[in-house]
């Protein structure tokens, strides 16, 4: 009873927290309202001083860790898989919504988006490897996705080295529709990771309260 | 009542804080970057205006002066870098080139440096994926350069690593604290 009436006070302790952390979060991260013009990198020609990107690069391999699972292994095969991407933050914006709202929103749905920002995404296969039941020989690709509410389609493209602003569709090499599904947290910078599963791997691409899966199959 | 309600509180917390946590890699404190030959290649490449095909590709981290002494201090004199942070930087390159008189072909390598008061040693190796300089073995190597500091009155804050036309090809530029290096690579 004493327990119950404890816990339920509590609940409401931490909702009030989070709905309050919420707001002053939205206080102090001003909306930027986010424009399609085209950000460029500072030129080196102009200063050897490069700016630091607002959307940081980052890298994901899988093995998972593979470079610090390389330093405490011996003869470790060669990795399977290497993601390259940045990473925008949500900082207070709406990240993904219908042409309804168009204030403070950073993805419409049904449109192209170059899953990240700057550089289009880049995915490695080392070895060959099935996806959506069709072969992707080992190389590089680039990656993008379409995003509706309930799914994203995800697809593989092989116009690489390209700005992610621009997508040329006749690089179209395959796709794959895959369910939304809801996070129990919310992720304030898109994030891609890779991670184990019965039949190779899964690339987990997440952001705010969302993520999608994309099967990576090794046979 | 009160210390069980501040345990409960504790243990949610503590279980929301882990639940964040879970294997979603933080944001770097030393970020990556990337910079190509011809710079800004991307951009370029989607406006339809690049005069030059791709040459070269570097993947870094870059860490953050922080008021610290840099040279000499953070980084002893003499050892291994691996120029940057977190993975050993990677140079890829998608024509042969020359550097130091050395034939480098296409393909992807890791790149160190060994920074001393008036130059550094830079050097190109053949294992890839690797994290830090821990395993960095010099048997892997392609190739070492010596190059000359030159020393600059304008602080980099973020260690930056760009490519810069030169006449013979590009030169890559190393830049960090008041330390400044050209490498030229001939193509």
């Amino acid at each position: 009873m004493f327990l119950k009436r404890g816990l339920s006070i509590i609940s409401l302790i931490i909702l009030a927290g989070l709905f309050n952390g919420c707001q002053n979060n939205d206080e102090k991260n001003k909306p930027v309202v986010e424009t399609k013009t085209m950000r460029l990198p500072v030129s080196v020609n102009d200063s050897t001083i490069l700016a630091i990107d607002k959307s940081s690069m980052d890298m994901s391999y899988f093995p998972e860790d593979y470079p610090k699972q390389k330093m405490i292994t011996p003869n470790m095969p060669n990795p399977v898989a290497r993601v390259i991407y940045s990473r925008p933050q949500k900082n207070g914006r709406i990240i993904f919504a219908d042409s309804t709202i168009t204030q403070n929103v950073i993805q419409q749905y049904g449109e192209e988006w170059r899953l990240g920002a700057n550089e289009a995404t880049e995915i490695e296969f080392f070895k060959p490897v099935t996806i959506n039941n069709k072969t992707l020989a080992a190389g590089r690709y680039i990656l993008y996705c379409i995003p509706y509410p309930d799914r994203w389609k995800i697809i593989f493209n092989t116009n690489l080295y390209s700005w992610g602003l621009h997508i040329d569709k006749t690089k179209d090499l395959l796709n794959i529709d895959l369910p939304v599904i809801k996070n129990k947290v919310l992720i304030e910078y898109f994030t891609m990771f890779f991670q184990n599963a019965s039949y190779g791997c899964e690339l987990v691409m997440a952001w705010g309260d969302i993520k999608v899966v994309l099967p990576v199959n090794f046979n | 009542m009160k210390p069980l309600l501040f345990i409960i509180t504790v243990c949610c917390f503590s279980f929301c804080g882990l639940q964040a946590q879970t294997k979603l890699p933080e944001i770097d404190k030393s970020p990556m970057d990337m910079s190509y030959y011809p710079s800004r290649y991307p951009v370029l490449k989607i406006q339809d205006k690049n005069t030059e095909p791709l040459i070269a590709r570097v993947i870094y981290s870059r860490p953050h002066k922080n008021g610290r002494v840099i040279f000499g201090e953070l980084l002893e004199y003499g050892k291994v870098w691996r120029l940057g942070a977190n993975e050993a930087t990677e140079i890829e390159f998608y024509t042969d080139v020359k550097i130091n008189d050395i034939k480098v072909k296409k393909g992807r390598y890791s790149m160190y440096g060994i920074p001393n008061a008036d130059k550094w040693t830079i050097i190109i190796n053949k294992e890839t994926d690797t994290w830090g300089s821990f395993k960095y073995d010099e048997k892997n190597d392609l190739l070492r350069i010596d190059l000359p500091v030159q020393n600059q009155t304008e602080i980099t804050e973020a260690f930056a690593i760009a490519f810069e036309k030169s006449a013979t090809g590009a030169n890559l530029i190393i830049a960090w604290d008041t330390v400044k290096l050209n490498l030229p690579i001939v193509f």
